[in-house]
């Protein structure tokens, strides 16, 4: 039996184990099996004879001394001896590091977890935690509104621009599309009962009531919802807020006031171009595949829909808006330590934010009904 | 004395401005070499270079024998480094952070990596009570031994330091000091070191290297001071390094 680590040598009374080789790193789990191929019988003490070795390092010699620990804890006489100077020095390491754990009072061994009292834990826990959230966002905006600054306008501004007028291509386009999806789906049914022109009317109340606002405030939301959890808590973690604070600028007013309003500012201003793109894509099929024409589908137009229609639409813009910039301005602000967290803060916000928007929506849907429009 | 690292010819540009201009630079084995330089002049981008991480304009490095290319896994065993913040995984504990290279590079048992994590933490002076805290617990001068017990792992040959006492009080940097001497007298390592700090220099350096002008004055201690560069001559005898060389030079001799 030839190991390339060791030879083992009987003697009267003990083992005389030669340790030759590489006794480092990448060889462990080799090292571990050698070592473990040491078994004396009872009464016999064990030598660790080190001459021979070629190299070795912390964890190559870690395994030559819990190996002698292992048996010194089971009673068997074992020494490790004949290192080289520039080998025994990292056995020394380990010698004092040793030293140093058996000084070091032992931790506690963990507690055995409750799982139904972490689970009420945990439950109370969400549920002040969502509570808080509540006052925290009134103290942002009551903070933030109850000394105005010039910083406020400029940054507002900026705001309008990167979440309104940025997303006009995109939100454009998709409502577009959304229109001549409409359209396309609307004409087969309809057409049965020989009622093909109504897809005006469908196509235009629905834009302008309910797809046009919603379709911008969820892209809106996965766009700057998330842009405003990122920023934020990017800053959180570089410390930027609190340098603010120390600065003397109100986080609140330089932050998250000017991202609210901004937001409240564009996602009208954008609807109004979801509404215009969606009835002009509903057009551009009606008119070109379905034997409409252009002036039949205004008149159908100007008949179905009248400007309470777009008001209606017009009118959540703001609400929705209010909803995605508070939920992502808080989650940002929610950062505290880590780069994790902030991936977890920001896929809240675009979550929670959406959501939002739909249960808003729903409300909204109801209180019109019932208020007749 | 062996190379362990040659760095030849390197040119490094950023747009027009050019930082390092055709820097040749050798580390030896087993010494500590300490890298300085007035901000711009490129340690960074000099040690990121050698790390494969950054793409030099031209020029060549090899490390260990082996050339380094841009983005290509260099000889990471055998090496470690200290990056200026830590840079611990922030999600991970300290007892993960440090067994995390261990698990990449070898398929030793779970009890034995978790020990000889245990291990570098100790060897860094640190105590296993940290060992199940996130990096976000711990104070800045801890932060930096758990990532040095991290660099040391995988049983480096070459540990590489950049700002290793920067942002530590006089006491904490001070030992700090003593720590890098004592693992390298003990680990037979060869340790470059980007510093400002002059203790350091004076204290625990075996050679410096300059960085000026796009290329690198690099001797022994005392050469480089004598060195009649007026920017050396300049960071040389403002009179916190005079103090500090006197005081490296006296306990040199003390010792």
């Amino acid at each position: 039996m030839s190991n390339p680590f060791l030879s083992i040598e009987t003697q009267p009374g003990r083992l005389v184990v030669k340790v030759r080789g590489q006794w480092i790193f990448d060889e462990v789990p080799a090292l571990e099996a050698a070592a473990a191929s040491v078994s004396p019988e009872a009464g016999q003490s064990v030598v660790f004879q080190c001459a021979g070795l070629e190299d070795i390092d912390i964890a190559g010699a870690w395994v030559l001394f819990d190996r002698n620990e292992q048996f010194s804890e089971l009673g068997i006489k074992s020494e490790l001896t004949g290192f080289k100077a520039s080998h025994f020095k990292f056995l020394q390491h380990i010698i004092d590091a040793a030293a140093i754990r058996e000084y070091e009072e032992p931790s506690d061994s963990p507690a055995r977890p409750k799982v139904m009292k972490e689970t009420v834990e945990r439950l109370g826990r969400s549920t002040t935690a969502y509570i808080e959230d509540l006052g925290e966002i009134a103290r942002y905006i009551l903070d933030g509104v109850r000394k105005p600054s010039l910083i406020m306008v400029g940054e507002t501004i900026k705001h309008v621009y990167t979440t309104g007028v940025q997303a006009i291509p995109v939100v454009v386009v998709i409502t577009f599309l959304i229109g001549i999806v409409t359209v396309h789906q609307a004409a087969g049914q309809l057409g049965k009962f020989g009622a093909t022109v109504l897809v005006v009317d469908l196509v235009s109340i629905s834009i302008t009531r309910e797809m046009g606002v919603l379709l911008a405030a969820i892209m809106v939301a996965g766009r700057s919802g998330s842009a405003f959890a990122a920023a934020l808590g990017v800053m959180k973690l570089n410390e930027e807020v609190d340098a603010m604070r120390v600065l003397g600028l109100n986080p609140n007013q330089v932050l998250i006031i000017p991202r609210i309003l901004g937001l409240v500012i564009a996602l009208p201003i954008l609807t109004i171009f979801a509404d215009i793109a969606g009835i002009a894509g509903g057009a551009l099929i009606a008119v070109g595949t379905m034997g409409i024409s252009g002036l039949q589908f205004v008149e159908r137009v100007a008949y179905s829909t009248d400007l309470t229609d777009f008001y209606v639409g017009l009118s959540k813009a703001p609400v929705f808006a209010l909803l995605i910039a508070m939920v992502g301005t808080l989650r940002g602000m929610q950062v505290k330590s880590s780069a994790e967290e902030l991936g977890m803060k920001t896929t809240m916000a675009v979550v929670q934010s959406i959501f939002m928007i739909i249960v808003a929506d729903a409300v909204f849907a109801v209180l019109f009904t019932r208020m007749g429009i | 004395m062996d190379t362990i690292i040659s760095v030849r010819n390197l040119v490094n540009r950023f747009g027009k401005h050019v930082v390092h201009d055709k820097l040749c630079l050798d580390v030896r084995r087993d010494e500590i070499l300490g890298v300085v330089g007035g901000s711009g002049t490129g340690k960074s981008v000099l040690m990121r270079s050698i790390l494969g991480l950054q793409k030099p304009s031209s020029g060549s490095i090899t490390v260990m024998g082996q050339e380094i290319v841009y983005h290509q896994p260099g000889p990471s065993r055998c090496w470690g480094v200290l990056f200026q913040g830590g840079a611990l995984l922030s999600d991970l504990t300290v007892q993960q952070n440090v067994e995390l290279p261990i698990a990449l590079h070898s398929d030793m048992p779970v009890e034995t990596r978790h020990e000889l994590a245990s291990l570098k933490l100790l060897m860094t002076g640190l105590s296993l009570s940290v060992a199940d805290k996130y990096p976000s617990e711990l104070s800045g001068g801890m932060r930096k031994r758990v990532s040095l017990a991290r660099a040391l792992a995988l049983e480096p040959r070459i540990l590489f330091l950049d700002e290793p006492t920067a942002g530590l009080d006089p006491i904490a940097a001070t030992e700090f000091d003593e720590l890098i001497t004592y693992l390298h007298d003990n680990l037979d390592l060869t340790i470059m070191m980007i510093t400002h700090d002059v203790d350091s220099l004076f204290n625990i350096c075996d050679r410096i290297a300059v960085l000026v002008d796009g290329g690198v004055v690099a001797g022994s201690v005392e050469d480089v001071v004598e060195s009649d560069h007026p920017w050396i001559r300049n960071y040389f005898g403002v009179p916190r390094a005079l103090r500090a060389r006197k005081a490296g030079r006296e306990s040199r001799d003390g010792k």
